[in-house]
């Protein structure tokens, strides 16, 4: 599970002004859930995400996955988590094998499980006809497969999403959405983030709105239309935005 | 540390890298093809040249204005050479209308025969030979006139001794043999010992480069730098995986290089020796630099991975790799420069001490003390390099570097003349004219040159640049009146502070010594005998002091006010040194910027700099043409001979002098930044 705690990420601009990406942001996901992280491009999801998967360093907060804290024990917290992300690329010049079998390596997985992970794997994710074929000669949806199983190869608890459908067809995309209630269903966390209403209300168990670094709302589809009395989530999200809006700006200056 | 991991990178990273064409191709089969290819095609095709070029026919046109019995013999001696053909005689000789045909290349060569008598009364045939010496033909034409004539000249002088009567021997009176006593083997070393070190710190960076850049700053590109790191590798793992493969390639690279180099210069040496000398290029020697370039390559290694690094796509990776390549040729070429040897200050230059020792190797002549200062002063970077490498790995602003950090502009937004990059942009230009223009003012005419420099190059620009843009520059460059008192501590403060540069001169000069005929130049500055003493204050002193203050004190710190004025000083300092366009004064005159620097901002009126630096250098000019008269400082100033303990009592009264300073301006603003 995560527990995501006041997480605060401030990046330095150029003129020396304090940009907070992440302000106090608060969730948990937990086990078999999936909670959809959904806000506007720019609104501090892949920042939160990279937080959460140790890459970047929050500036104030904390962040436990699976029990591990994301600044004192960040390897433990690699090794529990996949992470999968629409724009990562793979190395064009290895074959799916080799990918996977690599990055088996660096999950410290035994090379006689990457064997028997890759022929699971293989079964799931229908790799049979490209696994020894270099990743150059592969198609996106291939490709996205190869993404998947390289993310899962070390069977982690937690599963991070970060935009993984972006710039994906429909089948391809159908992949993924796939793959995530396997996940659910094997009982693992997941946190997916999106900017596509549509797909956070057909997978979420709670959805956590962010907007410009900070939490919106939070909520299973039914618990935010009530509080809203809004049916559609796109103008759910809008009626926060505009709330929040009128709230600061009530606020004295 | 988990060595499997480490090694699990490794492993991917060379798999990866092999199988890229453009890798194996820079690094593996270039090497393996180019040596064979440059080497034995070469010099075959200059050998099948040659050979071509003795076939050719040469034709020569002789104007004969003696037609005496020896004139005549040596014609048709000449003619008589293998392949010259003799042009038919024609009435009216004309000269230029044959020089034009040399250059025509219709004919190659004209010979013109007349006499003179010599000063004790015997004739003398005088031959002149019209050639061409950049053309081969012509050149080949002389040549063989020319052997050809002083075999005639030895005939003619026998006839002329036998018919006084007087033994020919009698002109032999000194035989010169000589005796090459170096062994064929280091003959070759000489000559490859030139240009070998120069090929493989080239090679080494070229062959590193194209793999370092894509190691990381690929990654970034390709979008699989953060699958890797939050997968299970620590960071410094990744780095070091990355780290070993740029080695081992660059490694493979040099081993192919060198030894594709020595069968080809193996093979070249014994075409040319012949068959009878039993010649081996010393394999040794080789083997040796083979070793010692490991720690040269690690350091290539790690500086272009911190580089690949810092980059956010391969193509940015290239870009900063240039200016590394660039420095490193200039730095490696010390080995074709005669006259400079390996010392220890050498051995501490990265690049300049492997080019220099490569040489030696290759002479036989290196010493270990040399070898083992190279390279443990090598590691000690490479491990620096290292830590900086990790370093930008963690660091998480570095990595994930967006791309809306501009790219440099000289000329920023608000056009703004004080910007740090239009200053630098000013600067640069100034310096460009300087080499450009003002050296070879310099060369007609020294002094003139030198005043010429100042008001042209130096200080108008900066009036104008600053007029142009409306700038109010009794403001800009603190043009105010100051406490007189500041003017006396200056004067003051003249001797400690040449004493500190001329000692720390003398220091760099033990180290990386300075030639004799440089000295001589500086000498001929600072007390020119042909012009009056006053010009030379004038020339020397006074305008220096006047215009270099106007640029760097009036005008180019403020660029960098807003930086701090620590920064503001240190930077304008350094340019101010590397303005001297002289790396054996450019630490004494980089301090002096700094403490001219440091004056401006403490007193806030340019007028102390100015003064300051008018006496430093007057004070240089009166010492070395009265030094020898004051007692104590003497012919010590002139001669470079200043006692290394003056420089205590020096450094005590600056330390004074601006304790002075701080309790007399204490009142002036010193952190005000202009807007």
């Amino acid at each position: 599970m995560i527990e995501a705690k006041n997480l605060t990420k401030i990046f330095k601009k150029k003129d020396g002004s304090n940009l907070y990406a992440v302000e106090n942001l608060s969730f948990e996901a937990n086990k078999g859930e999936i909670v959809v992280l959904l806000g506007v491009n720019g609104a501090g999801k892949t920042t939160t995400m990279r937080m959460l998967s140790t890459v970047l360093k929050p500036s104030s907060g904390t962040a436990q996955l699976e029990g591990y804290n994301i600044i004192e024990q960040p390897q433990k917290v690699r090794v529990n988590l996949g992470f999968l992300s629409g724009d990562t690329g793979l190395y064009a010049r290895l074959t799916a094998r080799e990918v996977i079998t690599y990055f088996g390596r660096l999950y410290d997985v035994p090379d006689e499980k990457i064997l028997k992970r890759i022929d699971e794997l293989t079964d799931l994710l229908d790799m049979h006809d490209f696994l020894d074929k270099k990743v150059d000669l592969l198609s996106t949806g291939m490709k996205q497969k190869v993404s998947i199983a390289r993310s899962i190869i070390h069977d982690p608890p937690v599963m991070i999403f970060d935009e993984p459908t972006v710039g994906l067809d429909i089948l391809t995309a159908k992949n993924i959405v796939e793959f995530i209630h396997k996940c659910k269903a094997d009982d693992k966390c997941v946190l997916f983030s999106t900017h596509i209403m549509r797909e956070a209300e057909r997978i979420a168990d709670k959805i956590v709105m962010i907007h410009e670094g900070k939490i919106l709302a939070e909520g299973s589809w039914e618990d935010l239309k009530q509080d809203t009395g809004v049916r559609d989530l796109d103008d759910i999200f809008i009626y926060y935005v505009d709330r929040t809006k009128q709230e600061r700006g009530s606020e004295p200056q | 540390m988990n060595l499997n991991k480490i090694f699990t990178i490794y492993k991917k990273e060379l798999l990866d890298l092999i199988r890229d064409r453009r890798t194996v191709i820079t690094s593996f089969v270039l090497p393996v093809i180019l040596y064979p290819l440059i080497m034995i095609g070469f010099s075959s095709m200059m050998m099948r040249q040659e050979t071509k070029l003795e076939q050719e026919t040469l034709v020569v046109y002789i104007h004969d204005n003696l037609e005496t019995e020896n004139s005549n013999m040596i014609q048709s001696e000449i003619a008589e050479l293998e392949t010259f053909q003799i042009m038919n005689k024609v009435p009216n000789y004309l000269r230029d209308t044959y020089i034009d045909l040399i250059n025509e290349k219709s004919i190659q060569g004209l010979i013109e025969i007349s006499d003179s008598l010599s000063s004790s009364g015997y004739q003398v045939i005088d031959i002149t030979v019209f050639y061409d010496e950049t053309k081969e033909k012509s050149k080949l034409t002389y040549r063989k006139v020319k052997d050809k004539l002083y075999e005639i000249e030895d005939k003619l002088i026998s006839e002329r001794l036998t018919r006084i009567k007087i033994n020919k021997e009698i002109l032999n009176a000194v035989n010169i043999n000589n005796e090459n006593i170096a062994p064929p083997e280091q003959m070759v070393g000489f000559a490859l010992g030139k240009f070998l070190p120069y090929l493989l710190i080239i090679l080494t960076i070229s062959g590193a480069s194209v793999v370092a850049s894509d190691l990381i700053a690929g990654e970034k590109e390709r979008g699989t730098l953060e699958t890797i790191l939050v997968s299970g590798a620590k960071r410094f793992e990744l780095v070091l995986g990355k780290y070993l493969t740029i080695i081992t390639i660059s490694i493979i690279t040099v081993l192919l290089n060198l030894f594709s180099m020595y069968i080809s210069f193996q093979h070249i040496f014994k075409q040319a020796a012949g068959e009878d000398l039993n010649f081996q290029l010393p394999i040794t020697n080789f083997v040796i630099i083979l070793l010692i370039m490991i720690p040269l390559i690690t350091l290539f290694s790690a500086l272009l991975l911190s580089l690949s690094t810092f980059s956010r796509n391969t193509k940015e990776a290239h870009s900063y790799q240039m200016p590394i390549m660039f420095g490193a040729i200039m730095l490696s070429m010390v080995s074709f420069l005669p006259g400079f040897e390996l010392n220890f200050g050498f051995s501490l230059i990265p690049i300049v001490n492997y080019s220099l020792l490569i040489r030696n190797i290759m002479l036989n002549s290196f010493q270990l003390k040399y070898l083992f200062t190279i390279v443990g002063i090598t590691i000690l970077f490479d491990v620096v390099m290292v830590y900086i490498s990790i370093n930008l790995f963690n660091n998480e602003s570095v990595l994930f570097r967006t791309s809306d950090d501009k790219p440099l502009k000289f000329w920023g937004k608000n056009k703004n003349i004080f910007s740090p990059q239009f200053v630098t942009f000013f600067f640069i230009l100034v310096t460009l004219s300087l080499y450009y223009v003002g050296g070879s003012w310099q060369a007609k005419d020294l002094m003139q040159g030198l005043m010429r420099t100042e008001i042209i190059l130096i200080f108008f620009p900066t009036i104008l640049l600053l007029k142009i843009s409306k700038t109010n520059i009794k403001k800009t460059m603190n043009l105010k009146l100051n406490n007189p008192v500041n003017f006396l501590i200056i004067l003051l403060s003249t001797l400690p502070l040449i004493i500190i540069s001329g000692v720390l001169s003398q220091l760099i000069n033990m180290v990386y010594p300075v030639s004799e005929s440089y000295l001589e130049g500086l000498k001929n500055v600072i007390s020119n005998q042909d012009i009056s003493l006053w010009k030379n204050l004038l020339i020397v002193a006074l305008l220096p002091g006047i215009c270099e203050e106007v640029m760097f004190r009036g005008y180019i710190i403020n660029g960098f006010l807003k930086q701090g004025k620590w920064r503001a000083i240190i930077i304008t300092g350094v340019l101010f040194g590397i303005m001297h366009l002289d790396p054996f004064r450019f630490i004494p005159v980089t301090l002096l910027g700094i403490w001219m620097g440091y004056l401006l901002i403490r007193t806030r009126s340019l007028y102390i700099p100015i003064f300051a630096h008018i006496l430093n250098n007057g004070f240089a000019i009166l010492l070395a043409n009265f030094g020898d008269k004051i007692p104590f400082l003497g012919s010590s100033f002139t001669e470079g001979k200043i006692p290394f303990y003056y420089i205590l009592p020096a450094i005590v009264s600056i330390y004074y002098i601006i304790k002075w300073l701080e309790t007399t301006n204490s009142k002036v603003q010193i952190d005000q930044v202009l807007e």
